[in-house]
């Protein structure tokens, strides 16, 4: 990020941090109810319900390493909050990124250290039943880097697991970007789709520091996001790849108002399809993380056309900022907004139109990712990690600090009651653990339906 | 000779057991199960806080298991129908005990026993491993054992009193339905073909791969999808039966109503449970024929053919089969998923994928009373 990039986002953030609630960071404690020990033993077993994955950023002045951990997330536990194995990397500059489960129960990570851009992660029980984190495993990308997201799909009876690399083939490269399509199976490359801007004809279709991805069918949505480097450039469209080809085909620009002077960044995307909403006439939505905008572009299934974007959400208006994730259950579409630090929801029957279905859920700046669970007596909860990027503070002498988005970086994750929104606990993991928190994922199962 | 051997292992059990620090032997806490480790993709398992899993109750349970010593003719042991080599089956429609009469129900597999539903036997009727172990060793027909005059046998074995000691401190009834439970805990089966696919150590072949889509989907004709809708009752990774409740049990169409017999209804009462039994594992399942509660399908073809034609309705009929058709409705075939034959087979070559070898060979199952 340029200083002058800096300079000129700082006064919006800060306006925006100024009117949202009081977010004092403090410590609040476990619900005042603990496991019943009437419990029957299936709610024993299923007692990792309520655990969580997190992926731990090391802060470096506070003397932490990075890290990857089981975290008891039930706020009726008497250990909510505890740490139950921390696994720590200590061989990378930068940490672990995003995890998902593959489709057959396999644990995966993008990373944004250049020796670890995506690894698999070595899952076990022990003798009492508890998972444990047995090893990261470092995958060849064949020299991608900085790793996001990860979707599973089926072209044409295969199998493949596409990745993105906001940082491609080299950072220095100012239009880099890829994204690497691996065997499931094996996790070997087999190809790598790059479509570098400055290298194509004039026009022609690119690929840009490529982020959030959905796909329908033989068509996937890739939004380009920022470069790495956060200096360099940012994206203002999504890039839509033929999966029957494996090549960018058209880019389709989601801009408007530039609230904050940049371009939009889209950095999440859904394609809104039938097995999300049956019978939804297929359609996209992008946020864009410096348009403070949600984007709806109409998707034609029989001519596989692209229609006119619509702004569907406006952040600046109605007192958003950096809307990030969607993620959905069998009902509603939640769209985290790091700024002022909440989680908006919508019904998922209305989609792709955003029609409110409840009040805001108030987490903490830098709302980001979330999942979903029940409580061990079966409340269904809603946790928000509560981070953009997990760089430190000036303050703290922190020498990967970067200004802004050290605003919207609390380092927690809240817990919430999902019907009402209620906050019922927070854990600070900078205060309790001297860490940041990157990605929580839960311990079993995605605990949402819909993601990417 | 199988005595003497004994004598011996119960020398070194015992000579491990004692201390040094003087002339009164103390006995040292049994020793937690080392190298332990099952598929975190199974799920959250529970082992009974007053029984862990130790390496003393597990060599003891073992060794109880294959005891004939525990039936009353001191002829049939677990083991008798519960076979390592046939995924301990027995191969039979219904196992047969000391009574030479054949038994009500066909001998489950012991596999994966801490995952699926925690009621045991088809119908449920056990509602803990270890209240499991003692009904076969009491019943009339099966090993006819009392189990007083048991305890009263095994404590005159040196063997089996340092076993004991070591594992629980004394020989009890209760001792040994720990011990028994604990050796089945530790019968997992996790080597499979179809492991090592989800391992990412091995890729399925094209008909194996097409039969592991079926198995996993229920069919949608609205988005043709087409499933043999197995999942439904049988989890996507163990293969077994659900946890949750008594979701584990299903009526499955076996048996029109007038013909329906109780199965777990006979534990609960309530006649909503008629006909359903327990959904077992699928795990090796090639080797573990004849199928379903009463052995009356001999081959993994006459299962596919009663789950795609053989639908049996009912009052109590799962819900998930009743509605499962991969044509649009409207069929005056009643019930039927409309397979094809290759989508069947496609699902017999699946269902081969999830016979291990390891499990079926591992010497820390066998019978320790054979010579090797």
């Amino acid at each position: 990020m340029t200083q002058s990039m800096k300079v000129a986002f700082l006064p919006m953030l800060v306006a925006l941090l100024l009117s949202t609630a009081a977010c004092t960071g403090k410590q609040e404690g476990p619900g005042t109810q603990s496991r019943s020990p009437e419990s029957t033993a299936a709610a024993r077993r299923n007692v990792e319900a309520g655990q969580g994955m997190v992926l731990l950023r090391g802060l470096p002045t506070l003397g932490t390493v990075h890290s990857v951990a089981i975290v008891e997330l039930d706020p009726e536990a008497a250990d909510f909050g505890a740490i139950l194995q921390d696994f720590e990397l200590p061989d990378l500059q930068l940490p672990l990124h995003h995890l998902y489960y593959s489709p057959t129960g396999r644990l995966y990570s993008t990373g944004l250290d250049p020796k670890c851009s995506l690894a698999e992660l070595g899952l076990s029980r022990n003798a009492e039943g508890a998972a444990v984190i047995k090893g990261v495993t470092c995958l060849n990308t064949h020299g991608q880097q900085v790793g996001e997201d990860i979707i599973w799909h089926n072209v044409s009876g295969k199998e493949y697991m596409f990745v993105t690399f906001m940082g491609g083939t080299g950072l220095d490269q100012a239009d880099c970007g890829s994204i690497g399509v691996f065997d499931p199976q094996t996790n070997a490359v087999i190809k790598i789709i790059e479509a570098r801007k400055g290298k194509g004809a004039k026009g022609a279709p690119f690929l840009m520091y490529p982020h959030g991805m959905s796909a329908y069918q033989d068509r996937m949505v890739v939004t380009s996001t920022v470069h790495p480097d956060l200096a360099t450039g940012v994206g203002n469209g999504i890039t839509v790849v033929d999966l029957n080809t494996l090549k960018p085909i058209q880019n389709i620009v989601v801009e408007d108002a530039k609230p904050v002077g940049f371009p939009s960044s889209p950095v999440e995307v859904l394609f809104v399809r039938p097995s999300i909403v049956p019978g939804v006439a297929p359609a996209v939505l992008v946020n864009t993380m410096f348009g403070f905008e949600t984007w709806k572009i109409p998707y034609n299934e029989a001519a596989k056309s692209f229609g006119v974007p619509a702004k569907v959400h406006d952040g600046a208006k109605a007192g958003t900022g950096v809307p990030l994730e969607f993620y959905g259950n069998d009902t509603e579409l939640f769209v985290s907004h790091a700024l002022p630090g909440i989680v908006k929801r919508y019904r998922l029957s209305s989609l792709p139109e955003l029609v409110s279905s409840g009040n805001d859920i108030k987490a903490e700046a830098g709302a980001h990712h979330m999942i979903f669970y029940p409580s061990a007596s079966g409340r269904k909860l809603i946790a928000v990690q509560n981070n953009l990027l997990n760089l430190g503070k000036a303050a703290d002498g922190d020498p990967t600090d970067v200004d802004f988005i050290a605003k919207v970086n609390d380092h927690s994750i809240t817990v919430h009651d999902l019907q009402s929104g209620e906050r019922l606990a927070k854990l600070s993991f900078k205060d309790r653990y001297k860490k940041g928190v990157e990605n929580v994922e839960a311990l079993f199962g995605s605990g949402f339906v819909h993601h990417h | 000779m199988r005595r003497l051997a004994s004598a011996a292992a119960s020398f070194a059990v015992v000579f491990g057991a004692i201390t040094a620090d003087g002339c009164h032997a103390r006995r040292r806490g049994p020793t937690p199960l080392a190298g332990f480790s099952a598929p975190f993709v199974f799920g959250r398992f529970e082992v009974p806080a007053d029984n862990p899993l130790t390496e003393e109750s597990v060599e003891l349970g073992r060794r109880l298991f294959y005891d004939r010593r525990l039936s009353g003719t001191d002829t049939v042991s677990c083991s008798t129908c519960h076979m390592q080599r046939l995924a301990f089956t027995d191969g039979r429609r219904t196992g047969i005990g000391v009574s030479g009469k054949p038994l009500a129900f066909n001998s489950m597999s012991l596999a994966n026993l801490m995952w699926g539903a925690q009621r045991f036997f088809w119908n449920g009727r056990a509602a803990t491993l270890e209240a499991q172990t003692l009904v076969p060793i009491q019943h009339p027909d099966e090993m006819a054992e009392d189990l007083q005059r048991l305890v009263a046998e095994l404590s005159a074995d040196d063997s089996y009193r340092a076993l004991f000691a070591a594992a629980y401190g004394e020989i009890s009834a209760g001792a040994i339905s720990r011990a028994l439970a604990s050796f089945e805990r530790t019968l997992i089966s996790s080597n499979s073909r179809y492991d090592q696919f989800l391992r990412g150590e091995i890729t399925l072949n094209a008909q194996e791969e097409w039969g592991r889509k079926l198995f996993t989907a229920h069919p949608d004709v609205k988005v043709s999808l087409r499933g043999g809708n197995c999942i439904d009752c049988h989890s996507q990774f163990l293969t077994s039966g659900f946890s949750t409740g008594l979701d584990g049990f299903s009526n499955n169409g076996l048996d029109d109503e007038e013909l329906l017999q109780p199965g777990l209804q006979a534990v609960t009462g309530d006649p909503a449970h008629r006909g359903r039994f327990k959904a077992p594992t699928l795990r090796n399942i090639a080797l573990t024929a004849p199928y379903m509660h009463d052995g009356r399908f001999a081959t993994l073809e006459e299962v596919l053919l009663h789950y795609d034609r053989g639908i049996r309705n009912s009052s109590t009929l799962s819900p998930l089969i009743a509605e499962a058709d991969n044509q649009s409705a409207g069929s005056q075939e009643g019930i039927s998923l409309h397979l094809t034959e290759a989508e069947q087979g496609a699902i017999i070559a699946f269902l081969h994928t999830l016979t291990d070898e390891d499990f079926v060979t591992a010497e820390r199952f066998s019978d320790p009373f054979v010579r090797k």
